[in-house]
């Protein structure tokens, strides 16, 4: 498959990028790694008449810990960074986990942790070639009328399947935008629509500059799982991102984020769970409820791989050994 | 409209004139010649196209060509010196972790990064270092068994 003509375009600074995606941002696709840019335009899903990589701009990849601020990660730290890092492994092994389970060692050096939040969605009956999608009408995401994965309705249930959203989310994460109107922080958990045709509130001229992630005490624990069919290159069909700051000698939970990923045109943080686990004691018949409550938000459906019932019952699963985990129980 | 880009590959410089769409897979293949390197699947899904980018393993089929200046590409062709094969090209042909031959350069060479980083890894590194590199042919095992043995000097 080849890529369809372009104008290359390599900005040196973020004033330079800002500038010309603002003049052109309906014709422009921003690169960073380009593993999930790159595929797209080969299958013919985008066109752009412009390809704006961001590789060549100075100090997007500062990445700086402190033990009060906590994590700055900028836009185009690579995810082998953030796999392989002593800091990271020690203070926020979730960040480490998720993003080493992305695709592959190649895929994780080349691709980005901006590049990762803001993956495109994804369906069965989209991310195809141009000449698979012919034989279907054209779907919603693609600008038409109908969902080819449900045979009906007026809403896209293309998956966000990002590795690293849940585990940020589930961290508090916050993310920095950056346009010529200026800049805008904002939780990363707002990043995400829910519509999977528009999975991300950006304005196309909005370039993610990098993620924030608040200090968390040393003993928090936290966790990422991730469900695929094979071991590697896979996205995830299923995911589950668990944080709890636990007194773990009187077994009581003080807080909970629990955050499901990848069953879900965005990553859902289950606020009912955080409620149900609040200063009580972490126990079995407690648990039991909150992976029930995983499992009936969990609604996937049949627009990727294995079933949607396997991937719900997964989530229990997944919320089950994490909050065990959490209580120091070997699984 | 075509970029002029020098590309360090293997220690040479070439100087091309080049469209931003093509691929450095497509460079390495048909603009140099240097055929070593393998399109399979063409999506990122199959690591046969994978090269080294500073010493680093990556995939050519979705990196620009005009993304790569002043960077230095090693293709499985920069892997022997004068005549003499390098140890992982050797040590996979006497143990049989050659079949069809499509897999093997991009398996080397994620092999050879890893070896670069890490020269006695355990048999799960070696696992975790492949595992983006699919072979259809050989079950894995003696690649394994390859690699192993020239981090144990064999």
């Amino acid at each position: 498959m080849r890529l369809p003509d372009f104008q290359y375009i390599e900005p040196k600074s973020l004033e330079e990028a800002c500038l010309f995606l603002k003049e052109h941002n309906h014709e422009s696709k921003i690169m960073a790694g380009g593993t999930d840019l790159l595929p797209n335009m080969k299958q013919g899903i985008f066109k752009p008449k412009y390809v704006v990589n961001l590789c060549a701009i100075q100090n997007l990849d500062r990445f700086e810990f402190d033990e009060d601020r906590g994590l700055w990660l900028g836009a185009l730290v690579r995810l082998r960074y953030l796999e392989t890092d002593p800091i990271i492994f020690e203070r926020y092994p979730m960040i480490s986990q998720a993003a080493g389970e992305v695709g592959s060692v190649q895929l994780r050096q080349m691709g980005t942790i901006g590049g990762n939040l803001c993956l495109d969605t994804r369906c069965y009956y989209y991310n195809q070639s141009d000449f698979w999608r012919k034989c279907r009408p054209m779907c919603i995401k693609m600008g038409g009328e109908k969902c080819n994965a449900m045979g009906k309705g007026k809403k896209c249930f293309a998956v966000l399947s990002g590795d690293l959203a849940p585990a940020l989310i589930a961290l508090g994460a916050k993310i920095k935008l950056l346009s010529t109107r200026g800049e805008r922080t904002l939780l990363l958990s707002e990043l995400y629509t829910g519509d999977g045709a528009k999975p991300l509130a950006m304005e196309p001229d909005e370039i993610l500059v990098g993620v924030e992630v608040p200090a968390i005490p040393k003993e928090a624990f936290n966790v990422y799982l991730k469900y695929r069919i094979r071991r590697s290159i896979d996205f995830p069909l299923a995911s589950v991102a668990v944080m709890l700051i636990i007194d773990r000698k009187k077994k009581i939970c003080h807080e909970a984020k629990v955050v499901i990923g990848a069953v879900s045109t965005k990553p859902e943080e289950l606020k009912e769970i955080k409620e149900l686990l609040k200063g009580k004691k972490l126990e079995g018949s407690l648990i039991e409820e909150a992976s029930d409550l995983a499992f009936k938000a969990a609604k996937p459906i049949a627009n990727a791989g294995s079933s949607p019932s396997y991937r719900k019952r997964i989530i229990k699963v997944f919320v089950e050994k994490a909050l065990k985990q959490g209580m120091g129980e070997s699984i | 409209m075509n970029e002029m880009v020098t590309l360090q590959i293997n220690g040479e410089g070439y100087e091309l004139s080049i469209a931003p769409k093509k691929t450095l897979l497509e460079v390495l293949r048909e603009d140099i010649g240097l055929t070593g390197t393998k399109e399979v699947c063409d999506m990122g899904s199959c690591g046969a196209c994978t090269v080294l980018l500073d010493g680093k393993p990556i995939l050519s089929c979705l990196t620009l060509a005009v993304a790569c200046k002043g960077k230095e590409i090693t293709t499985i062709e920069g892997l022997k010196k004068g005549e003499t094969l390098h140890p992982l090209q050797s040590s996979f042909i006497q143990r049989g972790a050659i079949q069809c031959g499509m897999c093997t350069p991009g398996m080397i060479l994620s092999a050879k990064a890893l070896l670069d980083e890490k020269p006695h890894p355990t048999e799960i590194e070696v696992r975790k270092a492949i595992a983006g590199n699919l072979c259809r042919c050989t079950g894995y095992v003696k690649i394994v068994e390859a690699i192993l043995a020239v981090s144990r000097g064999e």
